[in-house]
């Protein structure tokens, strides 16, 4: 048994967790983008009978975002999602520091035409997401839901993206994102090991779509709101 | 010393169970207290360290190369033939024994290639079970090629890389044994000589190629798998570092080398583009089956190949012979351009080469066709030459590719010095004058994996009392002093001239006279400059670098120095050759159209030549006899 | 042609190795890369300086060998080319070269150009063969073996060994020479036996021995010089999800 809890600390064990946890978050964007989506329809969308007596985007918004804080089964979900980006988090360190030991002395000329920077470069994309995710909790969720300082979460989305460094800094962050998420997905396909041919050939297709897709729809969420 | 070739008594298709059935074993509880020295890692080295490693014996094996999967039987392309008569074709042993007696000119000993045809059959079952992914047609069963010289299809094949896949499975067979502990390798080890203890091979010495240290190693026996030595010619179709000296060295220390100037020159290679050049690729012979080869008509034509038409081109080979045409065996392609070169119809910047065209063939099959069955082969030849060969003729010449000759071995593989073994291509058997296509991989596998562990024990159940061999004898001393004196002499000559200046000498000399066409007085020749050369070799080399570390100058070197003895031995062994068999082609015996023609009479031996010193040789005679098959000449006309 | 050559010279693992500048005069379009490397140690010869070390024997691209970082790319410009199949014409006159060992922590520089790649070994030994002994073989036809599944086999098992996948790698992952042994031997009926201890022991093997961890880049199947493919490590990874599986 001692063998087989080796097995787990092999590289490729390591790289599995990354595939889960990272597919994990990935699907986890979909449904915040659902939620996010309510702040750029227009009011015309939202019927008046709908879910009780709301009658437009910002009750709409609020209500979805009362519904997500105080729904318990919805926590749950939440610690494992947390706990799943504090993983993948975690082992994208191990794995680094066990890449860079693999290193040898440093070419002195370079040339990387071989792949894409971004493929190259997960380590780096993902720290600036991480650094993206900090700020975006301290002022959304920290407000909303830790402090309790804010009670109009609509007022305060509203609000934060009519400031110019925010916007940029959220562009910035996403188009990060969208990179991460063009390599991530196939790359983590690739870590689980859906090895038919065909199958490859579709998911990297998934990929493309599913990193350029978030990206734009996460991305003209603030752009819309700034020039409102 | 009469030379015993231990032929076991029997009817030819007995010979091998009535060995096995009288010999000696070792049982399995001593077989660990013997040692075994193999050198050389490739489909004999290392099919005999693996298989004597599975057996129980104490292996260890040197070889020069960083990895045993990089020993030159990586290179073979085309296949591996075996008499399983799959294509119901009619194959049999008795057949495949027939052709490869006749492809070699009624110049090898029955026996060994009755017991070659035999274990062929297994060899096929062995390697896919290692897990060779040989050709298989779509209902799953092996697929199967046809080689040149003979009229079925026996040859098993991985694309063209047949030679990487069974070594592949070999080295991957000695790398279970590293791990069970049963095998060690010595990679970057080079042996440099022999130990003898009361006449008998007890242990080598070998140069660490990292550190340059020296090393004593001893064994119960000591097997050599290190291959051919065609590299002698310089520009061969052969890696690099191929090499004869440790066959030379076992020569020196008294193992008889046998037929040393039977050298096949293959005649579909890469033409020499320059001074500098290096080494011949070879392309595959199966080329031969849709290429037509030809050269213009008229001397020292510049045009390109595009502008000359048909009729002021000369497919000598379909002209000369006209029954096989462009598929006649490999000494005759070789010999044929070779004629024509001579006569000043070679083509290319150097005048080296002939043309291979498919314009023919893509006309009649198209495209597609020649690129389904030679596509690597084209794209090969665009990578080292630049040029696209769906569009104009390739360019070919003949190149040094394997050593029909080697160490003197009996039936069980020994030489003449009791427990020094070769196999594979360091030894002389199986092939004669002339080797068919497919047959290299095939005697190399099974001299390493079927035939050696099973002759060996025969010997070594004498040794089982011996004990471990201690390496702090005199023996080892003067061994050991004789390498470091002869290092250090290689290092105080510091001439002028580098070591491949003067190999590339050698080897102009060799592909001159003692190559495809030899006569008595260019032999002479060739053995007075070969003797200049070693003196200019022995006062003007310039080895750079010093003894304590890598020093591949140092390497290429020492490996030289037995190359220029090696040549003189080759010419020496044609010049007493009076007749042309197989690649041993002597101007002076020919027929009246112009054909090699063998003396039986005088002639049908093996040369052993033993070695007497400073270099001088005296020739023992190995009879053959042919009773299971009616000698004849060969014919392509 | 004129060239400049900036070339990697190291003593020996231990010492410590910076680029060299040497000037070549004569060389010729149809030279090889490595006959160019003879000429300038000819000359280093006649000099009386120490040649360069760099390693190569069958020069023809199936010995793997070679193994040369060439302007910073694995074998040098062409892709899926080995070193000795690289010819002066892919450079032009004037031209400089910069000329660096293959580098990873598993690969320690031996002396100049030559590395130590005797973890390769290391990770075959852990498990990349078939135990037949032999004499114990079936008779081959027994096995039909699809003619598909055959071919995919051998473009698995035709990985040579070189190593420019690790050089090229910016992790020095070895993860497309296992995957290739792996999936050679998984692909076929004979290897399927010995699948799960075969995956479990060669990855272990392959960390044990100091590479680094595959992310997918996939450059290392665009040097390849056998063009063996990054499905083959998605392939091992399913060898290793599946071995983990069933244990």
């Amino acid at each position: 048994m001692a063998f087989k809890l080796g097995l787990f600390k092999t590289s490729v064990a390591r790289k599995n967790v990354m595939a889960i946890t990272g597919l994990f978050t990935a699907f986890f964007l979909i449904i915040h983008l659902a939620g996010n989506l309510i702040l750029i329809l227009p009011d015309s969308m939202f019927p008046i009978e709908f879910w009780g007596n709301v009658a437009n985007q910002h009750d709409m918004y609020n209500a979805y975002s009362h519904f997500l804080v105080h729904f318990w089964p919805i926590s749950i979900v939440a610690y494992i999602l947390y706990a799943g980006l504090a993983l993948h988090v975690v082992d994208a360190i191990i794995i680094t520091l066990t890449n860079h030991k693999a290193k040898g002395e440093k070419y002195v000329k370079t040339d990387n035409s071989t792949s894409t920077w971004y493929s190259r470069n997960m380590g780096i994309l993902g720290t600036i997401i991480g650094i993206f995710i900090v700020i975006h909790m301290g002022q959304f969720w920290l407000k909303y839901k830790v402090l309790g300082t804010e009670h109009d979460l609509y007022d305060l989305v509203v609000r934060t993206f009519k400031l110019t460094w925010v916007v940029v800094l959220y562009e910035i962050g996403i188009i990060a994102l969208g990179f991460h998420l063009v390599h991530g997905f196939t790359s983590a396909h690739r870590s689980l090991g859906m090895y038919p041919k065909s199958w490859m050939k579709i998911l990297k297709y998934i990929g493309v779509c599913f990193g350029i897709g978030m990206a734009v729809l996460y991305g003209i969420i603030p752009l819309i709101i700034y020039f409102q | 010393m009469a030379l015993n070739a231990k032929e076991p008594k029997g009817p030819l298709k007995d010979k091998w169970r009535l060995y096995n059935e009288h010999k000696n074993l070792v049982n399995p509880a001593n077989r660990k207290k013997i040692d075994i020295i193999v050198v050389g890692a490739g489909l004999s080295g290392g099919g005999a360290s693996a298989s004597l490693a599975e057996l129980g014996y104490n292996v260890k094996t040197f070889f020069f190369q960083d990895s045993a999967r990089r020993s030159h039987s990586v290179a073979a392309q085309g296949g591996v033939n075996a008499a399983k008569n799959y294509q119901n074709d009619g194959d049999t042993i008795y057949k495949m024994f027939y052709d490869t007696i006749k492809g070699g000119d009624y110049r090898s000993r029955e026996a060994n290639v009755y017991r070659m045809a035999q274990l062929s059959v297994d060899l096929i079952d062995h390697m896919t079970a290692q897990g060779v992914p040989f050709g298989r047609e779509y209902s799953g069963y092996l697929s199967n090629r046809s080689f040149g010289g003979v009229l079925v299809s026996r040859t098993f094949y991985a694309r063209g890389q047949t030679g990487q896949q069974l070594l592949m499975a070999t080295y991957q067979a000695m790398m279970k044994q590293v791990k069970k502990g049963t095998l060690t390798q010595y990679n970057r080890h080079e042996i440099l000589d022999f130990v003898l203890i009361d006449g008998k091979a007890r242990g080598v010495i070998v140069r660490d190629l990292v550190t340059g240290k020296i090393e004593r190693h001893s064994a119960h026996a000591v097997v050599l798998g290190t291959g051919g030595f065609g590299k002698i010619y310089y520009l061969s179709t052969l890696a690099m570092n191929s090499n004869g000296s440790a066959t030379w060295r076992a020569h020196k220390k008294g193992a008889f080398f046998a037929n040393p100037s039977w050298t096949q020159i293959h005649p579909t290679a890469l033409p020499q583009a320059g001074d500098q050049q290096s080494k011949l690729t070879l392309m595959s012979e199966s080329l031969r089956n849709d290429g037509r080869i030809w050269v213009p008509l008229k001397k020292d034509d510049d045009r390109l190949p595009n502008d000359i038409p048909d009729e002021e081109r000369d497919y000598y080979l379909e002209r000369r012979y006209p029954a096989f045409g462009n598929l006649v065996p490999r000494d005759v392609a070789s010999r044929a351009a070779k004629e024509r070169m001579d006569a000043g119809h070679g083509i290319g910047k150097l005048k080296n080469a002939v043309y291979l065209d498919f314009r023919t063939a893509i006309g009649k099959l198209g495209v597609d066709t020649i690129k389904e069955r030679y596509g690597n082969l084209f794209t090969m030849y665009k990578k080292i030459t630049g040029i696209d060969a769906y569009k104009e003729p390739m360019k070919i010449s003949p190149a040094a590719h394997f050593s029909m000759g080697g160490l003197w071995v009996d039936y069980e593989l020994g030489t003449t010095i009791p427990g020094l073994y070769a196999v594979g291509e360091a030894n002389f058997a199986d092939h004669g004058a002339n080797r068919l296509g497919a047959n290299s991989l095939l005697q190399a596998s099974v001299d390493g994996n079927f035939v050696l562990p099973n002759t060996i024990s025969n010997y070594l159940a004498d040794e089982i009392r011996t004990g471990p061999i201690p390496t702090d004898t005199k023996e080892f001393d003067e061994a050991e002093k004789a390498v470091k004196d002869q290092i250090d002499k290689l290092l105080s000559i510091k001439g002028k001239t580098p070591v491949d200046r003067i190999h590339r000498a050698l080897g102009k000399i060799m592909f001159k006279e003692v190559a495809m066409a030899r006569n008595e007085k260019g032999l002479i020749w060739a053995i007075e400059e070969i003797k200049k050369l070693r003196k200019q070799f022995w006062t003007d080399a310039a080895i750079t670098g010093d003894a304590d570390g890598m020093n591949s100058e140092l390497e290429k070197a020492g490996r030289l120095a037995d190359y220029l003895e090696i040549a003189e031995l080759m010419a020496i062994d044609a010049l007493s050759r009076n007749e042309s068999c197989g690649a041993h082609f002597r101007e002076e015996f020919v027929s009246d159209d112009g054909e090699a023609e063998r003396n039986d009479e005088e002639f049908m031996y093996s040369a052993a030549w033993e070695w007497l010193g400073k270099p001088d040789w005296k020739l023992h005679k190995e009879h053959l006899e042919f009773h299971d098959i009616e000698v004849k000449t060969r014919s392509y006309k | 042609m004129k060239i400049t050559l900036k070339i990697w010279r190291q003593e020996s693992a231990k010492a410590k190795g910076k680029l060299e500048t040497y000037q070549l005069n004569e060389v010729e379009q149809d030279m090889s890369f490595l006959e160019m490397l003879d000429m300038l140690n000819e000359d280093l010869a006649v000099k009386g300086e120490r040649s360069v070390e760099f390693d190569h024997d069958c020069r023809e691209g199936i010995c793997g060998q070679c193994s040369l970082v060439i302007n910073g790319q694995a074998h040098g410009p062409e892709s899926h080319y080995t070193t000795c199949q690289t010819h002066m014409r892919s450079f032009k006159d004037g031209d400089t070269i910069f000329i660096e060992p293959f580098r990873a922590k598993a690969f320690p520089v031996i002396r100049d150009l030559k590395v130590n790649r005797d973890s390769f070994d290391t990770i075959i030994q852990a498990g990349g063969y078939i135990s037949a002994f032999t004499g114990n073989a079936p008779e081959a036809n027994n096995i039909p073996i699809h003619h598909d599944i055959s071919e995919s086999a051998f473009d698995s098992a035709a990985c040579i060994g070189c190593g420019a996948c690790v050089a090229t790698c910016k992790n020095s992952s070895a993860a497309l020479f296992v995957s290739a042994k792996i999936s050679h031997l998984a692909k076929l009926p004979q290897g399927k036996v010995e699948r799960k201890e075969r995956v479990e022991w060669m990855i272990t093997a392959h960390d044990e021995e100091g590479f680094g961890s595959c992310t997918h880049t996939g450059a290392c199947a665009m040097v390849c010089p056998q063009e063996v493919q990054l499905l083959d490590i998605t392939r091992m990874n399913f060898e290793f999800n599946r071995a983990l599986c069933i244990s």
